[in-house]
């Protein structure tokens, strides 16, 4: 694994590092995946899982049945690229336009303050999201000055996804910006200089120096979101929704959640969970291979 | 590698020795216990009286729903330790642990949900209907029969039995009874009409009786500024709140407060309830023409305004209540003193809050749909060594209400359910108004099965002031003991709008049948979001059609067959 270390005393203090993330990945990731069975059970609380009735595929012939599965699958990646492009192109064209400002102060406070809504939960922000968009706050008065009549912008199931995209994206640029100035200043200093002697034009070093130094991030950073494709963002959507958006906001995690812990079905709900897993699962392979590939990244 | 190895297998070894240890150390005091407990249980077999304080202090763990907007509690208290678990513990010896606690409604549903898809239960719960019949199910439940016939208080056995056998059927599973139901008073099933009286008097109008005098009133209190304060910011009325129902249903039949049941009601649509056709045949509520046409009026009254355009949406139901801009909303006799007016009084001392049984329907009749007198069930877990416990709490807490300070909130109670004969509010009304009259002394009504009545005698006069005959805000004293205002209020504006003869609709049944288990939800929520669509608009009124196509298609024929079946004598 790690190139024949001799020095094993060296090595232990990285295991022991490792240990705790390890522990917590066996009990919440490992130990957990066993309760997969339940997809193929009866699944009654009191027996357990080794006791409950076995039924088979017959929890996925039903979901497959649903109108919802269909539904929910749609807005599940729909929502999700929506979110994995928007968070690429936007903080690389934030972090490219910082990159060209000269004053250091503005450019350490900007970048503070666009990251600061990373580190607020999800209950929070849609508490205030609730308000901002409501029939009487801000968003619909600045509109009345158009001339544009109030609308209830958490009722409209054709503008739910964009509101939900529009709002990660805003909480979440600034944590992906910091990704990309880094990249930004693995780029060797003279080469700009290079060119600036050479005549090239601001647009023109960032065209042939800038970009080409950076591709290699963006393209791992976007292989690498592949995984996430199925995962549309759970805190988010949960407490920002509603029955009325349920046709375009209704995804795979906030209905596994509805169907097993407020419903009680649980065999249905793994069911619908572990096709979710199955699907990530061929994804997140495959974006490794392709990382590989185009930007030389391994784990093993 | 060895030596790494080893390294992490003492650190889990040490792990392994700490936490056991935590675990011991909040029930270090239990072990000991057994040892007594056999002879103990041994001697209450003899005497197995509903009152006793056992010798042995005994534990009880229960989840507990917490009301978050309840201030109530003194400095100091908390829900663990009140008036209400320190008399348990001084009259019964009975120590209340509360092991969990979530907010009242979905929070405490899903927690309770996670403890029994976990298996993993409180010694006591008081849940809801589909929870018990999962728990049954699973057999996570102590058999009650016996402890049941042993500990329960006569008054409690006397008040089940007023529901004739209903509530006892309810909690029986193959000849065991796995839960005690609660009763409640008949007024908690009947939603009606509360209206701001001092709006209507300003601008000279009459309460509403039918649909079409409502949508006039309504209309003037948005556009004829009731509250005077001259800005259009008045809202007619009220809605559900966020994760709140438009109208009740057959699991969750009673104190659907802020729901539009009595419009609904009025066109003879019951939405959510299994009623009888023309022909006797069983069907459903939702899927009936009535319920378009209902939902027809509801869209109109949205459209122009009428009702909150925020409903469904808002986080509380309560606000436009409390801060004095709605002027209507609907709900039971208690969603009066009890729910939002105590605060919106605060606010405005003249909101004069009244309550009607309107709308009527064609015929100016009033046609509510009725509930099951049993909602609540208060299970014990399979292997609790003390099921008598929550059982005797249930006793005391009846026998004693009137002896707590109503200060504070009684949903603080462990374990608490209502216990009520079924036509307790109605006698209580007319008790009362008897003793204002002076025809009865508070002396005369220490009657068996109603606990409240002789306190509530006592404390009557503190807030009502004269005329006695007149309910309207200005000839109350609510300062005098908040408290007690709350409940006589709701009791004389909520509970005389009933003294009228109505025409009761009940369900056919208030259970799952089989299929609902596995396609309930499904449907529910087909239901749900085309009902409130097509009032919010978001979706055309013939949208309804698709609904029950798809709704019977959708597993709605095979389960209205199973209904049908189980509706046979």
């Amino acid at each position: 694994m790690i190139h024949k270390m001799k020095t094993k005393g060296y090595a232990k203090h990285y295991y022991l590092m490792l240990l705790p993330g390890f522990i917590w990945l066996t009990l919440f990731s490992i130990v957990p995946m066993f309760g997969i069975i339940i997809a193929f059970q009866d699944f009654n609380p009191g027996l357990g899982m080794f006791h409950s009735e076995w039924i088979g595929l017959e929890n996925f012939k039903y979901m497959f049945t649903l109108n919802d599965s269909k539904t929910i699958f749609f807005n599940t990646i729909f929502i999700a690229v929506m979110k994995i492009v928007a968070n690429l192109i936007v903080p690389l064209i934030f972090a490219l336009l910082l990159n060209e400002l000269r004053v250091t102060i503005l450019k350490r406070w900007i970048q503070t303050i666009v990251y600061l809504p990373h580190f607020l939960s999800w209950v929070i922000l849609s508490g205030i999201l609730l308000d901002i968009f409501s029939f009487n706050g801000p968003i619909n008065a600045i509109l009345s000055v158009f001339g544009i009549s109030p609308t209830l912008f958490f009722a409209r199931a054709d503008l739910f996804p964009f509101i939900v995209v529009g709002s990660d994206v805003w909480k979440e640029f600034g944590f992906n910006t910091i990704i990309f100035l880094a990249a930004l200043t693995g780029i060797n200093p003279s080469l700009y200089e290079a060119a600036a002697i050479d005549g090239a034009s601001r647009l023109q070093r960032l065209r042939n120096i800038t970009l080409p130094g950076m591709i290699t991030t963006v393209i791992l950073l976007s292989v690498l979101s592949l995984g996430n494709v199925l995962n549309a963002g759970f805190d988010q959507i949960f407490n920002l929704y509603n029955p009325l958006v349920y046709s375009s906001g209704d995804i795979i995690d906030t209905w596994v959640y509805r169907t097993g812990l407020l419903n009680l079905q649980y065999g249905l709900a793994t069911a619908m969970g572990l096709l979710k897993s199955v699907i990530s699962f061929t994804l997140i392979t495959t974006s490794y291979f392709l990382a590989a590939k185009f930007a030389n990244y391994r784990i093993f | 590698m060895s030596k790494s190895k080893k390294c992490i297998l003492m650190l889990l070894a040490a792990m392994l020795v700490v936490l056991p240890a935590c675990n011991n150390a909040g029930s270090s005091k239990e072990p000991s216990k057994p040892a007594t407990q056999g002879a103990q249980t041994g001697e209450s077999q003899e005497e197995a009286d509903p009152f006793g304080k056992s010798v042995e202090p005994i534990a009880i763990r229960i989840g507990k729903e917490i009301d978050a907007s309840d201030k109530s509690l003194p400095a100091g208290d908390s829900p663990e330790n009140n008036q209400y678990t320190r008399y348990i513990k001084e009259q019964l010896n009975i120590d209340t642990k509360i092991v969990w606690q979530a907010a009242a409604g979905k929070d405490y549903e899903q927690k309770i949900n996670l403890s029994i898809a976990s298996n993993d239960l409180p010694d006591a719960l008081v849940v809801k209907e589909t929870q018990f019949r999962q728990m049954v199910k699973s057999g996570q439940l102590e058999d009650l029969t016996d402890v049941y016939n042993k500990y329960a208080s006569p008054t409690i056995k006397g008040i089940v039995e007023t529901t004739n056998g209903l509530a006892l059927k309810s909690v029986t599973v193959d000849g065991k009874m796995y839960a005690l139901p609660n009763v409640t008073p008949e007024s908690d099933m009947v939603h009606y009409m509360w209206i701001r009286k001092d709006w209507l008097d300003k601008l000279g109008l009459e309460p509403p009786k039918t649909i079409d005098d409502l949508e006039k009133v309504a209309k003037a209190f948005v556009e004829q500024d009731p509250d005077g304060n001259g800005k259009a910011d008045t809202v007619a009325i009220s809605g559900p709140q966020l994760g709140g129902n438009i109208n009740a249903d057959f699991m969750n039949p009673n104190n659907n407060n802020y729901g539009f049941d009595p419009i609904f009601a009025s066109f003879h649509s019951y939405p959510g309830f299994w009623v009888k056709d023309t022909e006797g045949k069983t069907t459903y509520g939702s899927i009936q023409p009535e319920t378009k046409q209902a939902l027809s009026k509801l869209r109109d009254f949205y459209a122009k305004g009428l009702i909150d355009k925020e409903m469904s949406i808002r986080k509380n139901a309560q606000e436009l209540i409390k801060n004095g801009t709605a002027g209507i909303y609907f709900g039971v006799w208690w969603s009066g003193g009890y729910g939002p007016l105590s605060d919106a009084i605060k606010n405005n001392p003249e909101a004069n809050w009244q309550a009607y049984a309107v709308p009527l329907d064609s015929n100016g009749e009033f046609t509510p749909h009725m509930g099951n007198p049993s909602n609540q069930y208060l299970v014990v877990r399979k292997g609790y060594e003390h099921p008598e416990a929550a059982i005797k709490m249930q006793n005391l807490l009846y026998r004693d209400e009137s002896k707590f300070d109503v200060n504070v909130a009684i949903s603080n109670y462990p374990l608490r359910m209502v216990y009520a004969s079924m036509d307790v509010m109605d006698v209580t009304y007319n008790m009362l108004k008897e003793v204002l009259a002076g025809t009865k002394q508070p002396e005369d009504l220490d009657l068996p099965g109603y606990n409240l009545l002789k306190a509530d005698a006592e404390n009557i006069k503190k807030v009502k002031l004269e005329p006695y005959d007149n309910y309207d805000i200005q000839y109350w004293n609510p300062n005098a003991d908040i408290g007690v205002w709350k409940r006589m209020y709701s009791t004389f504006v909520g509970i005389s709008p009933l003294q009228q003869p109505y025409k009761k609709t009940y369900s056919v049944t208030y259970s799952q049948t089989k299929t609902m288990e596995r396609k309930w939800s499904a449907l529910d929520k087909l239901e749900k979001e085309t009902f409130l669509k097509i009032i919010m608009g978001a979706a055309p009124l013939d949208s309804f059609d698709q609904f029950v196509l798809d709704w019977k298609k959708q597993g709605g024929d095979e389960i209205l067959a199973e209904v049908d079946e189980f509706a046979k004598p």
